[in-house]
């Protein structure tokens, strides 16, 4: 910053008037580079595609394909038949990564493009004079040392030093979040860069006025480059859901290696060679991987990223959608995110009393007592003294949204008097305008006088003090008063009222002169002293008033658990006013001032627990410790920040997340884009907001309402939830996926599910149950409960890995082996044959391996009979899945409070998941393909049995491909019918 | 969160395994150790005991002596003796060592089948020395006992029977190769009406006979494999169908299956030859993923020296 002070308080580089010389230009261009952001090095795309393949469960998924490969070079190695059984499985893994990936690629790759198409691809133009000669040239070739033009409307195409003003006034809301148009003018009034009135910003709004100026800085290192390269430099936070799903790894990772290890060592000690063994271990290691998890966590995110886009928040990174449910803390922009960013009259104050104008978007508020004559009055002046006006052709809008050429308050007044008394145009047209003194800061009024058919008129309107030192007489209820000194101090108590608002007053007073008092062409400085011995109409006050939505989205903020701090460039008194409005100071709360004026004692001696509410400035920020903000931060829960700079920002959302808490912050200006980016999710405005801060968010609100963020919390806390449904649903399924294994291994039975079976569950039948469970409506409302602690309430907790693993996994495991030990017995393998069977079993030379009966099976018999047994199990973990998935429907709730049918989506993936299963198990060629096998259906008993033996030339079976001569009959019974599961999630063993 | 979790992270382990304060091992107190582990004990015992339960009672629904379903099993599949690993049969006739487990494995195969395990009366039943219909013995259920078993007389292998000649022709470079179907209980296997039988075994033509035939697998082959000799009941060369159906080893326990040996006289030496043999029935189908599914194939290396 010390290049723009010595910039400030020296003299010009160059002589002023001539400008730059081209060639000197041309120089200093080539020197500094283009006068534009650089935008920020964009993450090349290869990266990003990477960064889609490497989180925690992809890492997983990683690791777990190589161990297949390992394990299948180990085999292959060995000449193992069946070792490409650890092939597939390293391709369906690596293949559910890279498609998940592709898939979370292009999710954000659309959001990237909305994003994208806010941005104004039109060159901006800049008026510079250099060689003494005006030109139009494009703002990025500026240099330093230019000279350079502004006038209303512009933006300002660097930073620049004024040198000559006329009523400049620049709109510094995007740098700094004052929605006050700043007035701009040569002197030097602060040593604060921001703060001093002659430097205007590089992409500021010049609202009136003219300027000119010298060129301090160019591109990045004007002030709103260093902000936005201030972002580049603060790191990005995980997301609490990619923390969550690293414990969640790690969770799987231990149990995996724990299992791996501990049948490593029982098939040592079987005596099972070591190669075999580790074969053994790595298999279990991978059948641990739940592969179907990943693709299900997408899907579920997108889903909800899609349900919260129709709600206007544009999620750039899927895992953000998480994060805004499990905020616990949003740390708001006031101006045009809980405000509606432009002036409206709040409030009136005439016949001694305080009338409460209608500050809604849509005009659709109460309105205030209009009947009496001083009202009249003060209407008149209102509409008569303003030199706004609508842009033409806009008869049709309404009238808040209308386009007006003028200043803010202006702006205010104008619409005001539009809604309230009706067409100002022609109000104006009645009483035409003789002679105007506009307003300028050492008069701080603006008077007209207007031809009124006989008389004339004269309104007067300006900072109160100012125009009661014009006013003798005061109106009360159309009759003129005279101005005595309980009127006076009436009239200071409804100024000191509204301005302690954080409203802006201005008064309005008007007299009526004798017809040519004042004639046309009269000089306007002359006109002062006509106004003299006026007579009050009334104070009008303006704010920018909050959206209406807010206050409602705050109080649900409020009973979610989570804290509102609104954190504003603004104007302290402004910033609580507003704070107060919208509830995130709450009625009664009172900040350690009121406490001390209340109770008469200094300052100091406040007990800051008495007060709940703390306005906190940026100048008393810069002299606190981190310890001391912490402090705050914790000793009053209502906290207003105001007058703050980027930095401090920054420094706020830092200190929260030290107190462990989860932060949205939510902001427009390029100043805000550090804390955006610091963040655990950055909220950027969709309409007022800038290049940078949607560059540094995670999440975007296309129509700049606070209401959406409440939105985006309760789905994300639902997302959540169901997430953890999800997750528990395909995490249960991993024991009945890895039990046959270990009872192979340790039993020696017949391999009773097959590895191109279990990846059938993981990634074809299972998905649509388990990303159905993302449509699942909220139980009860989970606006009313408090954020998850991220310490306490994880992803997936022990609880719910020990329910899922060794409660119903349990179970389904048991069905699964029932199901299995009844398809062999009833083929001829009783169970205790089978155990030990295995060698024989699967000995390729072995043509003649004896049955319970005596019966003898060639290899391949016994081959489509491992088949059999593979699609039993599978069709029992189906069903078994299927119970899973309505046990898994409520967390809470009973199931039937939760309705059976109520999530449609849910029934139709049971019945896809049906109709998959049959087509896996019917569709012919299947068991050769695929491993499935036609299993009969379930035969009622007494039923005459079929005929074991068909001949050639009985009617043509269905299924005549198949080498399985017949295919009707049974399905396995189901032992365990367990819809009813007596322990509920949340119960832990203790 | 990470970020106050990385703090204190070795400590947390220690602590988390033994934490001395709250006497606690891996989180937990002993008595909730001990709880936890009690109700899984239940929990699982509960479980194990219905599954065992269930099976107990799947056990009940299927039958002792026959299979619920056999569609799994049936056709039958055709296997030889010897068995041999990769179906290959190579040894050198002037070295008794190279062919000696060929020869125990027969031996043993056929010791059920001598005169003298076939004696009691009981047991066996004479079917005579032509093929006839199929014996059927009732219900599959043992309220009459035991079922009888017809006698196959190992002289009928003459040349293979290992009477005569106790190395079963390997020592002649003629080998013998013990072919049979597959039991399965009450399988009848239907011989092949005449008019359908194939050329080649055309002449084996009877209607009780299932007849094996051994042919080379490829054509080239056909010249190689020389002269083969069919041994078999009554000098049939096939299966006769009055020792079906079986009636399950609880019924039958010493049901002897019929046989066929097959030798092969005049096999060219130092040369694979693959020989495919085939049973014809109705319905003894073949498959090409189970190749042997009624037929089986099996690689002849007789070396010179």
């Amino acid at each position: 910053m010390t290049s723009i002070n010595l910039l400030t308080s020296s003299t010009p580089l160059t002589p002023p008037m001539p400008g730059l010389v081209e060639a000197v230009a041309a120089e200093r261009l080539l020197r500094d580079g283009p006068n534009e952001l650089r935008p920020p090095r964009g993450t090349p795309e290869c990266v990003k595609f990477g960064r889609q393949l490497a989180g925690g469960l992809q890492c997983l998924m990683w690791v777990a394909a190589a161990i297949c490969l390992i394990a299948y070079g180990v085999q292959e190695g060995e000449g193992d038949r069946g070792s490409s059984d650890n092939l597939y499985l390293a391709i369906a893994l690596i293949a559910v990564v890279v498609v998940t990936g592709c898939f979370g690629y292009y999710q954000e790759f659309k959001s990237t493009n909305i994003i994208a198409s806010f941005k104004n691809l039109v060159p901006q133009q800049a008026t510079v004079i250099r060689e003494g000669d005006k030109l139009q040239i494009n703002a990025n070739e500026l240099v330093v040392g230019d000279l350079v033009e502004i006038k209303g409307g512009d933006r300002v195409p660097a930073d620049i030093r004024i040198i000559s003003a006329q009523g400049c006034k620049v709109d510094n809301s995007s740098l700094t979040g004052e929605s006050e148009p700043q007035t701009r003018s040569p002197e030097c009034t602060h040593d604060s860069p921001l703060e001093t009135r002659n430097i205007a910003f590089f992409s500021t709004m010049c609202l009136e006025g003219t300027a000119m100026g010298l060129v301090i800085n160019t591109g990045d290192r004007t002030i709103i480059g260093r902000i936005a390269s201030l972002a580049s430099g603060v790191e990005n936070e995980k997301t609490p859901i990619a923390i969550e799903i690293e414990h969640f790894v790690d969770i799987i990772a231990g149990l995996a290696i724990f299992f791996g290890a501990t049948f490593f060592v029982v098939a040592m000690v079987i005596g099972y060679p070591f190669l075999r063994a580790m074969v053994f271990f790595m298999a279990i290691v991978v059948a641990y991987v739940p592969e179907g998890l990943l693709a299900t966590v997408t899907v579920c995110l997108s889903l909800t990223a899609k349900r919260l886009a129709r709600k206007n928040c544009v999620v750039k990174n899927l895992e953000a959608v998480e994060t805004l449910g499990s905020t616990s803390v949003i740390c708001s922009d006031k101006t045009g995110t809980l405000t509606q960013n432009r002036m409206t009259v709040a409030h009136l104050w005439f016949d001694n009393q305080i009338h409460t104008a209608d500050t809604t978007e849509d005009q659709s508020g109460q309105s205030f007592d209009q009947s009496s004559e001083t009202w009249t009055m003060l209407s008149r002046v209102i509409t008569l003294c303003n030199r706004a006006q609508f842009k033409p052709g806009q008869d049709n809008v309404p009238v808040p949204k209308r386009e007006v050429i003028g200043d803010a308050s202006e702006t205010a007044l104008l619409k005001f008097a539009e809604v309230t008394v009706g067409s100002v145009a022609e109000a104006r047209g009645r009483f035409p305008k003789v002679a105007e003194l506009p307003f300028n800061s050492t008069n701080k009024f603006q008077l007209s006088v207007h031809e009124a058919g006989e008389r004339q008129l004269l309104v007067l309107k300006g900072a109160p003090e100012r125009v009661l030192e014009r006013c003798s007489t005061v109106l009360l209820k159309g009759q003129e008063l005279a101005l005595d000194a309980q009127w006076r101090e009436a009239f200071e108590g409804a100024y000191a009222e509204l301005g302690g608002r954080g409203e802006r007053v201005l008064g309005f007073c008007a007299c009526w002169l004798p017809a040519g008092t004042v004639a046309a062409g009269t000089d306007p400085e002359e006109l002062p002293e006509v106004a003299v011995g006026l007579c009050f109409a009334g104070l009008v006050s303006m704010i920018d008033p909050p959206r209406a939505t807010v206050p409602q989205a705050v109080l649900k903020c409020r009973t979610a658990g989570i804290r509102v701090i609104m954190v504003t460039g603004d104007h302290p008194i402004t910033a609580k006013a507003i704070a107060a409005a919208v509830g995130i100071i709450s009625e009664g709360s009172e900040t350690p001032e009121e406490v001390a004026a209340r109770l008469r004692v200094p300052l100091e001696r406040v007990d800051p627990r008495q007060a709940r509410a703390r306005v906190v400035t940026g100048a008393e920020l810069a002299a606190m410790t981190p310890g001391t903000l912490e402090g705050l931060l914790r000793a009053h829960p209502e906290m207003v920040f105001a007058r703050t700079s980027p930095q401090q920002k920054l420094v706020i959302v830092e200190s929260c997340q030290r107190l462990g808490a989860i932060v949205a912050v939510t902001g427009d200006g390029v100043n805000d884009s550090p804390a955006l980016k610091k963040a655990d999710i950055g909220v950027a405005m969709g309409i007022a907001g800038s290049d940078a801060a949607k560059n540094a968010a995670d999440m975007i609100l296309l129509d700049d309402n606070f209401a959406s963020i409440v939105t985006g919390v309760e789905q994300g806390r639902l997302i959540f939830d169901n997430l953890k449904k999800s997750i528990a649903y395909t995490l249960t399924k991993n024991i009945p996926e890895l039990t046959p294994y270990l009872i192979y291994i340790t039993a020696s039975v017949p391999l009773p599910l097959g590895c191109i079976t279990i990846l059938f569950i993981e990634l074809c039948t299972d998905i649509f149950p388990s990303v159905s469970l993302a449509y699942e409506r909220a139980e009860s409302d989970i606006m009313h409960l408090k954020p998850r602690n991220p310490r306490r309430d994880r992803l997936v907790n022990e609880p719910l890995a020990a329910y899922s693993y060794f409660q119903i996994g349990a179970i389904q495991s048991f069905a699964g082996f029932t199901d299995y030990f009844v398809a062999m017995a009833q083929e001829g393998w009783w169970p205790l044959l089978c155990l030990g069977l295995r060698p024989r079993w699967e000995d390729t030379h072995e043509q003649e391996l004896q049955d319970s009966y005596g019966q003898e099976w060639t290899f391949e018999q016994r081959h489509y009979q491992q088949y059999t047994c593979y699609t039993v199990f599978f069709i029992s973990i189906e069903m078994c899945q299927i119970a899973d998935v309505l046990i898994r429907k409520t967390r809470r709730l009973s199931l039937f409070q939760q309705g059976l049918f109520r999530n449609r989506i849910l029934v139709i993936a049971i019945v896809f998941q049906v109709s998959i299963g049959c087509f896996l198990c019917y569709c012919p060629g299947m068991p050769n393909v695929f491993n499935f096998m036609p299993i009969r259906w379930a035969r009622t008993p007494g039923s005459p049995p079929p005929d074991p033996f068909p001949m050639p030339g009985s009617p043509p079976d269905p299924l005549v491909d198949t080498p399985v001569p017949f295919p009707d009959a049974w399905v396995p019974p189901d032992p365990f019918p367990d819809t009813w599961v007596p322990f509920p999630d949340t119960w832990v063993p203790s | 969160m990470a970020r106050g979790k990385a703090k204190d992270g070795d400590g947390n382990w220690k602590k988390f395994i033994w934490n001395s304060e709250k006497k606690e091992l891996l989180g937990r107190t002993g008595g909730s150790w001990f709880k936890i582990l009690l109700f899984y004990v239940i929990f699982y015992g509960c479980l194990a005991g219905i599954f065992i339960g269930t099976i107990q009672v799947m056990l009940l629904t299927v039958s002792e002596f026959e299979p619920k379903y056999q569609d799994r099993v049936a056709p039958p599949g055709l296997t030889q003796i010897p068995q041999v690993q990769k179906t290959e049969i190579t040894f050198t006739a002037s070295d008794p060592k190279s062919f000696e487990p060929y020869v125990k494995n027969l031996e043993k195969f056929l010791k059920d089948y001598s005169a003298d395990q076939q004696t009691e009366n009981i047991v066996f039943q004479d079917c005579g020395d032509i093929p006839t219909d199929y014996k059927e013995r009732g219900p599959y259920n043992d309220a009459q006992g035991q079922k009888k078993v017809c006698k196959f007389k190992r002289e009928w292998l003459e040349n293979c029977s290992g009477i005569n000649d106790p190395t079963f022709g390997y020592k002649d470079g003629k080998p013998c190769i013990i072919v049979k179907l597959n039991r399965i209980i009450g399988f009848k296997p239907k011989a092949l009406v005449n008019e359908s039988l194939p050329p080649e075994v055309m002449a084996k033509y009877n209607p009780y006979l299932i007849p094996v035939h051994c042919a080379a697998k490829k054509e080239d082959d056909a010249d190689k494999i020389g002269t083969v000799e069919y041994y078999g009941m009554g000098g049939y060369p096939g299966f006769a169908l009055q020792y079906y159906p079986y009636y399950g080893k609880l019924l039958q326990p010493r049901y002897l299956q019929p046989l066929v040996a097959v030798q092969f006289t005049n096999l060219t030496y130092d040369m694979e030859v693959r020989v495919e043999c085939r049973a014809y029935g109705e319905n003894i189908q073949y498959s090409d993923k189970d190749r042997f599914q009624g037929r089986f194939d099996i690689k002849f290396d007789i070396k010179s020296s």
